[in-house]
């Protein structure tokens, strides 16, 4: 999965990136970032959303992204899968390499790319189809497996996102019917059933009752033995219980990132303290 | 004082209100029971069996419902498709910019164009070169009338889907024709099926474009390169004549066709209220 070290020759690779893959930096080996973040700046029109945020998301490990309302920590998540290509008048400056390469560069493939990053929103987002056909949708479009490979396939993703035994039995029903944490572990399901690399989640409990809450966390604690995750949260104890490394927004800035202990014990920004003691935010 | 005052505006303009609804109620009813009564006493089970008849004599209008199921068939064929890639196209890729909403503009024009101007401008590209009236150039001329309810009905009910799931299948890796067609057609299926139902309703009942175009046919014909028998065509002609025999077969006609407008509208309704639930 990861290429760090490799000295893959890749098509988009400068001199100047391909030594840097080849030999990777001190500090890249120690922190083993799966994507890193340099000098990047986003613009709504002629709105700065991310002021010259650089930041590391290390391998297989959460990262939590807290920050008040409009702080750009969504919106950091939706240039790591290149969603805002859909919306004219949106861009982002700076690097953001993953593996080595720009993902921010106009000539990536978007579409290979979202197959490595994958994303869950806020509100859970089934597709109007059964289940089973709501896993198989993202999957087909990557990868032609048999109907025996597709079914162990939709099983292991649905058992990886804790809904399998609840389904089992109704996997040619309908999404809809499932309920609120169901549909949400099912976006989860579909997101791993495409075998990403990086799985981004913005609040995704943030419309989800306490158990529920609770089954997604333990779940995103499961994940990260395969996976990258970042998690936008703006609930602190969530960020906390959950996150590895933790980052804090504020206005377009990135104020402090630190592991998650660090910065909810010792944060060395006033800030940041003053943010998650509740003093503002 | 004030009080009282609001209280007897208030009065005024309920009953005013209710008067208005009533007087529209009245004639609506009025206009259905007269087509009920009449039509019943002309239904017979020669209608189905028999062609329209010469004047004078008895018949049914075997011809003119199959003319025009065949008309209607082939103006939503032709009709529908374009409507829906063009609803597509003015949703999916147009969104709001310059070049769609003054496409969206023009197609509103369409939308209420004088059906009897789409009879005229189809007369004169289909029928005056081919030199005779025919089956191809009514459901031409039906086909245009249907065509911008389509693509309204289409591109309003996509760009009523959540921009949520649209992000989440792209987020996914999937190119946008895929999201179009696997995700969104079937999220807007239903609103998409009631627009064409209502535009198919609203082109059952045309006659004046079929008058410069489909014309009439006396006798049975499958071939729409012949000028061929339909419902409202059929009314408006027997209507008009002297015939006791016309006119009972004019008032069938227009229970038929009231009939199977009601049907479809309600259908149409009953789709929609099932997406909402």
């Amino acid at each position: 999965m990861s290429e760090q070290g490799g000295a893959a020759i890749r098509p988009q690779d400068t001199p100047e990136r391909f030594l840097r893959n080849a030999a990777p930096s001190p500090k890249a080996e120690a922190a083993a970032a799966k994507i890193t973040m340099e000098t990047l700046n986003f613009y709504y029109g002629t709105n700065r959303a991310l002021k010259d945020v650089s930041l590391s998301l290390p391998e297989r490990q959460v990262t939590g992204m807290i920050g008040p309302s409009g702080c750009g920590k969504s919106t950091l998540l939706r240039v790591l899968n290149r969603m805002y290509d859909l919306y004219p008048g949106q861009r982002a400056t700076g690097e953001v390499l993953m593996d080595g390469e720009n993902i921010i560069a106009p000539d990536i493939d978007v579409n290979r790319l979202r197959s490595k990053i994958g994303m869950v929103f806020q509100k859970p987002t089934p597709f109007p189809m059964s289940i089973y056909d709501n896993i198989s949708f993202g999957v087909k479009l990557h990868e032609r497996l048999a109907k025996s490979a597709m079914d162990e396939r939709v099983e292991w993703s649905l058992t990886r996102a804790a809904l399998w035994s609840e389904v089992k039995d109704r996997l040619r029903t309908n999404a809809l019917g499932l309920s609120g944490g169901q549909q949400q572990r099912l976006c989860i399901a579909r997101s791993i059933a495409v075998r990403p690399e990086v799985i981004l989640l913005d609040e995704p409990t943030s419309a989800l009752d306490p158990i529920s809450t609770l089954k997604v966390e333990e779940l995103i604690d499961e994940l990260k033995q395969d996976f990258t995750l970042a998690i936008v949260t703006h609930n602190m104890q969530q960020a906390a219980r959950v996150a590895d490394q933790v980052a804090f927004f504020y206005l377009g800035e990135m104020v402090e990132v630190g592991p998650a202990a660090q910065i909810f014990t010792a944060p060395r920004q006033r800030r940041t303290q003053e943010y998650i003691t509740g003093r503002f935010g | 004082m004030r009080a009282r005052r609001r209280r007897i505006t208030n009065i005024a303009a309920l009953s005013l209100g209710t008067a208005a609804t009533a007087v529209g109620l009245l004639f609506l009813v009025w206009i259905l029971l007269t087509t009920l009564i009449n039509g019943f006493a002309a239904l017979s089970p020669r209608l189905l069996t028999e062609m329209t008849p010469p004047p004078g004599s008895e018949g049914g209008l075997l011809n003119a419902i199959f003319g025009s199921t065949l008309l209607i068939v082939i103006a939503v064929a032709m009709g529908a498709p374009i409507g829906i890639l063009a609803g597509t196209h003015l949703a999916e890729y147009g969104g709001k910019s310059a070049v769609a909403e003054t496409i969206r503009f023009v197609n509103d024009i369409l939308l209420s164009a004088p059906s009897i101007v789409m009879g005229l401008f189809v007369y004169e590209i289909v029928v005056r070169p081919a030199g005779h009236f025919s089956g191809w150039a009514g459901a031409i001329a039906l086909a245009f009338i249907l065509l911008p309810v389509v693509v309204r009905t289409t591109d309003e009910t996509i760009r009523l889907v959540p921009i949520t799931l649209r992000e989440a299948a792209l987020a996914l890796g999937a190119p946008q024709w895929r999201v179009i067609v696997q995700i969104l057609y079937p999220a807007a299926r239903t609103g998409m099926i009631t627009g064409l139902l209502l535009g198919v309703a609203r082109i059952s009942g045309e006659t004046a474009p079929l008058l410069f175009t489909a014309l009439n046919n006396q006798y049975w014909t499958a071939n729409p390169a012949q000028p061929m028998a339909n419902i409202p065509v059929v009314i408006f002609q027997f209507a008009l004549s002297p015939y006791d025999a016309w006119h009972h077969l004019a008032w069938a006609g227009a229970l038929l066709l009231t009939v199977f407008v009601l049907v479809v509208s309600v259908g149409a309704r009953f789709l929609l209220r099932a997406r909402i639930d």
